[in-house]
């Protein structure tokens, strides 16, 4: 693995809209329906996002993470249906223990919500290169310091596999025993763990030196190898994105 | 019987992509340099005679018995290689404790794997600084340390992974020094190096490796007279050897001796 | 043109028991090729971090002297406004590059990108040193997956890409094949010629004898002798001082060289004259 990150790497009208955008759109949806908690918005925010995972061709990959998380949607709805403070109302029996409406309909509101949470996020971690976003960051004024230790981490800690296994190779070539019961396992730990921590604080010190050398706390106005002009199509999809946002804690406060 | 036999090894690290191509090699105990382009196989062959990876095709054969028959850690008896960075296996707080480590771990008694641990630092010249935190010392020291690591072991066959990388004057002929040593025990040693000077001072046999496989195999004074395929293996004469060359000696020179003894035959007086 | 000036310089790490440098004072030349030799621990790498300003900035510790280099001193700047004067290239490639970028292309451009330089003059830039250091066609490769040989040339291509006026070299070419080494230490004497000044540590003597133009040998911290190869190596000290001669120069005094003699051969070319010379020996 190069480097850690969620990203399909494919074609698709999402894929070539700039991160900035998508992350406006994904943190504007997931707080409308909180800001207008109604089931019409929640779902109606749910298949806008739908659609455009379709669109990016990425459905496929939501479907586990969707999954996953319909174990946790029952939990709720199994103990908000029970126990919810403003049950009144039976829905239904199981076992003669009742189910009460109210409850039940609080568990819908917090599972709609969650679930369009997962997908507006899906937006941005399936469609987005890491290192884009970052870089977009930074050129809106996020620091460049916090930028490159996101980047960085994205690909070192994978490159600490490759390390891993030299380690293992070194010691299993002095005859350690890495394999067989749980006592010879955790006495392989230390002279896999120590080499492992050395040689990642040398390798930290040794390449804030090469940063510093390369001018990283240089004085200069940073610049950039690639142009990304943002277009005036965006600008318009960015500001009408924030309109609706205005428009829903408007709606929000009149009613 | 050849001390270490390999027999149509092929090996890949993905499939499709063969890293190592039908190696055919015996060794008894002469000492071998295997030398070649960066990325030709030689880490992966020893890694391979090791018993780290296991062969795609083909056989190993240590001191006759096939490595599929030995685990890493029996193989660890015969055969020891050191690694090219001593960063990946120094984990304990003092220099003896490190270099006991290995033969504690053949199951010999504490008594015995000090000793051998107290005679490897001494061959390295090490021994003033047993009770040192290794990360304390320089990086060339810590390869000492990790060359006394594995000679502790005491094996038969010795494998070195670039030992001169790094490596200062004073360095150079503790490693010259060890070579001899381990010559004189007739052990087999096999090493990989970029360092043709090296080669031709210490080893009376050499591997080419290129792109997986073997193109030469001879002795050394053979393969350094092959200027051509030494150039389409990135590789060049050792200096001495050029110097011979230039002056028109007929002899492949490997050595200031052979040069000087050479040299002195065929002058023409002025 | 003076490029670097030292004066007096001695340096001592925070919490070690000796100086790492003492009282070292030496002058270079704009465009010089110098060599630094010496055994380990002798101070080598101390004095390359000392022209970057790695030392006394990063390092902190015990700083005294003075150390001069493009007009600048480097106790009055910080490591980044030297970084565009004078570049170092350490030891170990690996942890050179920055774990930031996915590609050698975008990789060279980082240090350009923290320096503001223009994207035009960027590119320009970048495709000069992947032709120059002969990893054009690993442009889309990720750094990390590179063999040690390729990303030491890639570390190198990272600091000659920010074009400064001088380029330190702590032992560049350890990882490389001889081609390899032969590679680099051309390009070096090109960037030389072209105005560059060059300070390279090394340990392979011979290619050091026939590339550089003046050898420092460092012991114990201090500058022994600051002089042409051919002088340095006439010295009958040097293994008591943790170095050696080039294998040439220990041939010429196997087969009669006067061990009085201030000036030695130290390269193939050289020895080859001298042996013609004294023994009217015709060779190719």
């Amino acid at each position: 693995m190069k480097s850690i990150s969620l990203y399909v790497d494919i074609q698709s009208p999402i894929h070539s809209i700039d991160p900035i955008t998508k992350l406006i759109y994904t943190l504007v949806f997931i707080l409308v329906p909180y800001i207008l908690p109604h089931y019409e918005i929640a779902i109606s925010c749910l298949i806008l996002t739908l659609i455009i995972l379709l669109t990016a061709k990425v459905i496929r990959q939501v479907i586990p993470i969707v999954s996953l998380s319909l174990l946790l949607i029952s939990t709720i709805f199994i103990i908000q249906g029970l126990f919810y403070p403003g049950n009144s109302i039976t829905a239904f029996k199981v076992i003669g223990i009742a189910f009460y409406h109210e409850g039940l309909r609080y568990a819908l509101g917090i599972s709609l919500k969650f679930i369009n949470l997962l997908c507006c996020s899906a937006i941005i971690i399936l469609t987005t290169r890491p290192s884009d976003l970052i870089e977009a960051l930074v050129r809106l004024g996020l620091s460049p310091k916090l930028g490159y230790v996101m980047s960085s981490v994205l690909q070192i800690i994978p490159q600490m596999t490759g390390t891993t296994q030299k380690i293992l190779d070194a010691q299993r070539s002095r005859g350690l025993e890495t394999e067989g019961n749980i006592f010879i396992r955790v006495k392989a730990y230390i002279p896999l763990l120590i080499p492992l921590v050395m040689n990642s604080l040398i390798e930290t010190n040794e390449r804030s030196m090469a940063l510093e050398v390369r001018a990283f706390n240089s004085k200069h106005r940073r610049t950039f190898l690639f142009e990304k002009k943002t277009s005036k199509k965006m600008l318009v999809i960015r500001y009408l994105i924030l309109v609706f946002l205005l428009g829903a804690i408007l709606w929000r406060f009149i009613k | 019987m050849d001390t270490l036999v390999v027999k149509n090894l092929s090996f890949a690290y993905q499939p499709g992509i063969e890293v190592l191509k039908e190696i055919n090699l015996s060794f008894t105990n002469c000492p071998t340099a295997i030398i070649g382009q960066n990325g030709a196989g030689k880490t992966t062959f020893v890694k391979l005679l090791k018993g780290l990876l296991q062969p795609i095709q083909g056989d190993i054969l240590v001191k006759g018995k096939n490595t599929k028959e030995y685990s890493v850690a029996s193989l660890t008896k015969h055969i020891g290689l050191i690694f090219q960075n001593p960063n990946d296996q120094i984990f304990k707080s003092n220099v003896l404790d490190e270099v006991m480590f290995g033969p504690l771990n053949l199951k010999i008694d504490l008594e015995e794997a000090r000793e051998n641990a107290l005679e490897a630092l001494k061959q390295v010249q090490m021994e003033d600084k047993i009770k040192d935190n290794p990360y304390d010392l320089s990086l060339a020291e810590r390869k000492l340390i990790s060359i006394a690591s594995v000679l502790a072991m005491k094996p038969d066959i010795i494998i070195f992974d670039e030992p001169t990388i790094a490596q200062d004057y004073r360095g150079m002929e503790i490693i010259k020094k060890i070579i001899y040593e381990l010559k004189s025990q007739n052990k087999l040693i096999i090493t990989i190096t970029h360092d043709m000077d090296f080669v031709a001072d210490n080893f009376s046999r050499v591997i080419i490796f290129q792109k997986g496989r073997v193109i030469l195999d001879g002795f050394t004074k053979d393969a350094f007279s092959q200027k051509d395929i030494l150039r389409n293996s990135f590789l060049e004469q050792p200096h001495i050897t050029q110097l011979g060359r230039k002056l028109l000696i007929p002899e492949t020179i490997l050595t200031i001796e052979d040069f000087i003894r050479n040299f002195k035959s065929f002058t023409i007086p002025s | 043109m003076k490029k670097i000036v030292v004066e007096g310089l001695s340096y001592k790490y925070p919490l070690a028991k000796k100086l790492s440098l003492n009282n070292l004072s030496f002058t270079i030349e704009q465009g010089e090729f110098i060599g630094i030799i010496g055994a380990n621990l002798s101070g080598k790498t101390t004095l390359c971090q000392a022209l970057v300003g790695l030392v006394p900035h990063f390092y902190h510790g015990s700083f005294k002297g003075k150390v001069i280099v493009a007009g600048m001193n480097t106790m009055e700047h910080n490591i980044a406004g030297l970084a565009e004067k004078v570049g170092l290239v350490f030891q170990n490639p690996f942890n050179q590059i920055s774990g930031a970028k996915l590609t050698v292309y975008e990789e060279i451009a980082f240090s350009l990108e923290n320096l503001g330089i223009p994207q035009d003059e960027m590119i320009r830039r970048i495709e000069e040193v992947l032709e120059l250091l002969d990893i054009h066609h690993l442009r889309a490769h990720n750094p990390f997956q590179l063999s040690g040989g390729q990303m030491q040339r890639l570390a190198i291509a990272s600091i000659m890409a920010i074009q400064p006026e001088i380029i330190v070299l702590d032992e560049p070419t350890s990882q490389l094949d001889p081609q390899g080494t032969e590679e680099v230490f051309k390009t070096v004497q090109q960037l030389s010629s072209q105005g560059v000044t060059i300070i390279m540590v090394e340990h392979k003597i011979e290619k050091l004898a026939a590339y550089a133009q003046k050898i420092a040998l460092l012991h114990e911290g201090e500058l022994i002798d600051f002089a042409p190869p051919e002088q340095l190596f006439a010295r009958t000290d040097l293994h008591k001082l943790g170095v050696r001669p080039p294998i040439f120069t220990q041939v010429v005094k196997g087969i009669g060289l006067d061990n009085n003699e201030s000036k030695v051969p130290v390269t193939l070319k050289d020895t080859y004259e001298w042996v013609v010379k004294k023994f009217g020996h015709s060779g190719s």
